[in-house]
């Protein structure tokens, strides 16, 4: 048995327009292991999300493009489904939890009914047993399971996301995307989300993808790390590799900018610049315009990944062998 | 050092059909000249309130808040406007929100001194705005961009000029780097610490974020439901927790170190109503080392340790 369950090979999905192409994702590859939990990190409008609804199949099929590349799922390319085979994969093999459980819930169906809503589907089985299953569901993410008559508004918001939770592991799904799911509640509501959702994917062995752009959240959920940068994965390694040896620049940057709890600053380390504008991504480096170590070279050709140690990958010219004589 | 602002007992409870709610309930603090106080806490927990109730945005439902001696927490809301309105400005949590996206740059940096300084001519309002405009960082060619145009941190810089275009002395900013990404939340930090060396600038900072005020503030002070429950000088904080509820704050924030293995304290439970409290410690439902003595009592905020108060009966046990 292959021990990836997911491989993304040289994606790329653009967004096209009337006015312009946006280049989202890159040629990005990244492969998950089973039971495992890797990172996707990086600042708004890097392509996080982006990849997340690509592997679902959700993108806005008017706008958005997958120009090239593979999502394997188990060795059979989801790229290749029809949107009627999706609909069996999509919440059984793969679920997503979206970013904002405050819209993710239908205003006017009771909980209950949401969350049997995906094993009526999946698992064809009658009304009474979904509903059987889906206060089993509750029970397991702390809502008292009476309370599967109520309707979302009745909840607050850490409660949400506990029900969206509970909808995208109704299924026991074998990948679970999770895009931000904790950024819009209190640390400590956050606390007993990311607590919950570790017992729960050590449980069931799910493998996760978990998207964020808090770096403490990846540190304390992670087995690996993805940094992105403009559509591009820039650095990959475990989450001790990327925490403690960061190689990347804009990685290194990333953990300068951060207010640390444990260390005293005078001023915080700023990248100059901006994000590049997605439509107009350079043919080069697209960090090198922000880069503290670049040399001439950068501005002239586009890095490609090098191993810097075993399973530890980033996208920069600085670990070739030819940087020094440059 | 002389306080620039001293509020006493501020009240500012809110009529709801299902009773009164108590957003901000019975708070003193003192902010000295040219320093900054950290408010932190949960949403909900009243902090945006007491920053609008101190602009005067709220009217309070007693108490004072003494600006220079004077208080201005009673006075006519006229008075307030004419006389200390462009003393005390406030930046915005989300610089989405709070431009008018039918404004140009210049014309929302030009609003505010146009309202405040009616003598002013034209000519002299736009010479002051560009000046603005220059002195948080925003380019000359970004004059005619209307905000939509502009990305998260650009926008939050306009919201800085127009606060600092009328000349105050105090700025409340309502979490104004929560909706940025990290790398342009250290521009605008370093922007407002800047600002506030060169102006001599006193900042009250509102923020859920502790990284954030442990690096920005001179003192702290932790809110929950309405009340402060602890309040010492931000070093002091995290190496001398006492409240059990700010430990659990503390405690709950994930560290961004592949190593740190800490002992978390999760808190069961959410916040309780501020509708109608009931006369006991407000954190006593969650608090993992409540007793009777919390049910039945309400803790005042007192002096533990020199400049250390804590709203906790218990608190002498919690002190390293």
């Amino acid at each position: 048995m292959n021990e990836n369950i997911l491989s993304i090979r040289d994606l790329v999905i653009h967004y096209e327009t009337d006015e312009e192409v946006v280049e989202a994702v890159n040629k990005i590859s990244l492969d998950i292991k089973r039971g495992e939990v890797v990172g996707l990190v990086g600042e708004t409008g890097a392509g996080k999300t982006t990849t997340a609804l690509g592997i679902m199949g959700l993108l806005p099929s008017k706008v958005a493009h997958v120009v090239q590349g593979s999502i394997e799922l188990e060795g059979e390319n989801l790229l290749k489904k029809s949107n009627h085979e999706m609909l069996k994969v999509r919440g059984k093999k793969i679920s997503m939890i979206f970013q904002d459980p405050m819209t993710a819930l239908n205003p006017v169906k009771t909980i209950g009914d949401q969350i049997a809503e995906v094993i009526l589907l999946h698992d064809h089985c009658s009304k009474l047993e979904a509903l059987k299953r889906a206060q089993d569901m509750l029970a397991m993410v702390g809502i008292v399971p009476d309370r599967y008559k109520d309707y979302p508004h009745q909840f607050s918001g850490g409660m949400k996301q506990r029900i969206v939770i509970a909808i995208a592991l109704a299924c026991e799904p074998d990948l679970l995307i999770a895009d931000e799911p904790t950024t819009a509640l209190d640390v400590t509501i956050q606390a007993q989300i990311l607590d919950m959702m570790r017992t729960l994917q050590k449980k069931h062995g799910t493998s996760m993808i978990l998207i964020t752009h808090d770096l403490g959240v990846v540190a304390e959920m992670c087995d690996h790390c993805a940094v992105m940068y403009a559509g591009e994965i820039v650095e990959y390694g475990t989450l001790e590799q990327v925490f403690d040896h960061p190689k990347h620049p804009y990685t290194k940057a990333l953990y300068q900018s951060i207010p640390s709890l444990d260390k005293d600053v005078e001023r915080l380390h700023v990248i100059p610049g901006l994000v590049p504008d997605p439509s107009n991504l350079p043919s080069y480096c697209s960090f090198c315009a922000r880069c503290t170590e670049k040399k001439p070279e950068c501005a002239e050709h586009d890095p490609w990944i090098t191993e810097v140690e075993p399973g530890h990958t980033a996208k920069c010219f600085k670990y070739t062998p030819e940087w020094e004589a440059k | 050092m002389e306080n620039l602002i001293e509020v006493k007992n501020l009240k500012k409870y809110f009529s709801t059909p299902r009773g009164t709610l108590h957003a901000v309930d019975n708070v003193t603090f003192n902010i000295e000249k040219g320093k900054t106080i950290g408010i932190v806490g949960e949403s909900g927990c009243g902090k945006s309130t007491l920053g609008k109730t101190l602009m005067r945005l709220h009217t309070p439902t007693s108490g004072e808040v003494l600006y220079k001696g004077t208080d201005i927490a009673s006075m006519p809301i006229n008075q307030f406007k004419k006389d200390y309105r462009s003393h005390i400005q406030m930046i915005f949590q989300d610089p989405y929100a709070s431009l008018d996206p039918r404004m140009d740059v210049l014309q929302l940096i030009e609003e505010p001194i146009k309202v405040n300084s009616k003598h002013l001519g034209k000519a002299e309002v736009t010479g002051k705005a560009k000046q603005m405009m220059e002195l948080v960082g925003l380019a000359t060619r970004l004059e005619t961009s209307y905000p939509h145009e502009l990305d998260g941190g650009r926008r939050q810089r306009i919201g800085i000029a127009r606060a600092l275009s009328l000349n105050p002395e105090f700025i409340v900013c309502d979490e104004p780097v929560s909706a940025l990404d990290v790398s342009i939340q250290a521009q605008i930090l370093n922007l407002l610490q800047d600002l506030q060396k060169e102006r001599g600038l006193t900042y009250m900072f509102i923020t859920h974020d502790m990284s954030v005020v442990k690096h920005i503030s001179n003192d702290i002070a932790v809110m929950y439901l309405g009340q402060m429950i602890e309040k010492c000088d931000a070093k002091e904080i995290f190496k001398d927790t006492i409240h059990p509820y700010s430990q659990a704050l503390l405690s709950a924030i994930p560290v961004p170190n592949a190593h740190s293995k800490q002992k978390r304290m999760v808190l069961k439970g959410e916040l309780t109503s501020p509708i109608d409290p009931k006369p006991c410690c407000r954190f006593a439902a969650r608090c993992p080392f409540s007793t009777d003595k919390c049910l039945a009592e309400e803790p005042q905020l007192r002096l533990i340790k020199p400049n250390h108060q804590v709203a906790c009966h218990y608190a002498e046990n919690f002190t390293k």
